[in-house]
């Protein structure tokens, strides 16, 4: 681990509270990105990324002086993340169980299915493959960002969802062929 | 030919298959399953497409500024002098060195302490062999003196006067007994047993009186010593001290030869 985040962490737990923000400062885009990839959602990644460093710091006491900072609370934002994936979910099927306007159902369901050339018009691709992702469970999702965006092994994905690494690897599996069944229509478009 | 599966292609495209030479083989051999994966790899870059939104220089300045005010202060667990000492190198060694000498002292007093014990004698040898038993044989040889003694007193007693034949095998008993009883005598004095002396010291006299009898044990000598033994009442004395002495002794029996 890099020594000025060693000494860091040690002058936090000696009660120099201020020298966290140096380690805040130096990761936070990183952890932005991340969130952002999972949650697809500005305002929730900024949420998650505050989350994470506030966990951190409560944890600080349990972290390892031979463990690297940056892969630490990295898995500690994709948590953040996943849960506010989650929580958004639940909230979205409750909203959708309370709903019994059948008119608001079918707005929603014409405006995800909006056709290639609308899309491709409105300059909105990217939204579509954040639809995509949208669609997929949160851990698949997660677990999908981080193989094809952030580049992690299976195993890191696995340590990173705690889960095992061939379930993290079949994550990876149906995530791709969700989000290739869900961009068909953009592929036949271009 | 069996082509390969959508997995086998996902793995691929991420390099994460392990024989990656062999799919490639089968990619430049296989026309249908190079489309398929060449599709894949084009869905995959449009993925690729996604950003996230960018974040200024200050952004994660705004982060500490958000979270800062919530995040207690640690408290520094006070350290023990010992804990700073142990810090410091020298001071270190200077422990590692007195250690190494306190375990090195401990060795050598455990060995010296194991040398000693190996070579003194066990305790069970060391310590004095108890006593035997002697006051019980000193027992059984004066019951088996008063029992003699008591057997010459009940054959003097109820001995005829004009009797010749009994004569000399008493004057030999009384001489033998005479003999023995001395020993006993003195045993009893070194023991301050009066009553047992008292006995003896009669016993003896009549022994005595028996054994040199001018002209031997006739029929006047021994109605003399019948006088005698129950003036004193020596046959008494002797069976009340055998009596006890045999009580004390386990395994005598206080009644043998007791028949009168």
């Amino acid at each position: 681990m890099d020594r000025n985040e060693h000494a860091a962490i040690q002058a936090v737990l000696a009660g120099d509270k201020e020298a966290y923000g140096v380690l805040v400062v130096r990761h936070s885009q990183t952890l932005f990105r991340v969130a952002f990839r999972i949650t697809g959602n500005e305002a929730d990644a900024e949420d998650a990324v505050q989350e994470a460093f506030l966990r951190g710091y409560r944890k600080l006491e349990g972290f390892e002086a031979r463990a690297n900072f940056g892969t630490w609370i990295y898995r500690i934002a994709v948590h953040c993340a996943l849960d506010k994936v989650r929580r958004r979910r639940v909230a979205e099927v409750l909203r959708a169980g309370e709903s019994n306007d059948p008119e608001l159902d079918q707005v929603q369901v014409a405006d995800d299915a909006a056709g290639p050339d609308r899309l491709l018009l409105s300059g909105e691709i990217n939204a579509l493959q954040m639809a995509a992702l949208q669609s997929l469970t949160a851990t698949e999702r997660t677990a999908f960002v981080l193989r094809h965006m952030e580049d992690r092994s299976t195993a890191e994905i696995g340590a990173a969802l705690g889960i095992d690494p061939n379930a993290a690897k079949q994550a990876v599996f149906r995530a791709v062929q969700k989000m290739r069944r869900r961009l068909a229509p953009l592929r036949m478009a271009t | 030919m069996t082509h390969l599966t959508e997995e086998e292609m996902i793995e691929q495209a991420y390099g994460e298959r392990e024989n990656t030479a062999a799919v490639e083989r089968h990619l430049a051999a296989c026309a249908p399953c190079a489309a398929a994966f060449a599709e894949l790899k084009s869905d995959l870059a449009e993925v690729d497409r996604i950003q996230a939104p960018p974040r200024d220089d200050l952004y994660g300045a705004r982060v500490w500024a958000a979270i800062a005010d919530s995040l207690p202060v640690y408290r520094p667990q006070p350290r023990s002098w010992w804990a700073a000492a142990w810090r410091n190198p020298w001071l270190k060694g200077l422990g590692y060195a007195a250690l190494t000498a306190l375990l090195v002292s401990c060795a050598f007093y455990a060995g010296r302490l194991f040398e000693q014990k190996k070579t003194q004698p066990p305790v069970a040898q060391a310590a004095p062999r108890p006593q035997q038993p002697k006051q019980p044989i000193v027992v059984v040889v004066l019951d088996d003196h008063l029992d003699r003694s008591e057997r010459f007193l009940v054959e003097l007693k109820h001995a005829e006067l004009n009797s010749t034949g009994m004569a000399s095998p008493m004057r030999d008993e009384a001489r033998s007994l005479l003999a023995a009883n001395r020993i006993c005598r003195q045993k009893a004095d070194k023991a301050d047993d009066p009553e047992l002396k008292t006995a003896l010291d009669h016993l003896d006299h009549l022994l005595g009186d028996a054994a040199n009898a001018p002209g031997g044990l006739n029929g006047e000598a021994i109605a003399r010593l019948q006088n005698e033994m129950n003036a004193e009442g020596v046959l008494f004395e002797v069976r009340v001290v055998r009596s006890r002495i045999a009580g004390r002794s386990s395994g005598t029996n206080p009644e043998k030869g007791g028949t009168i």
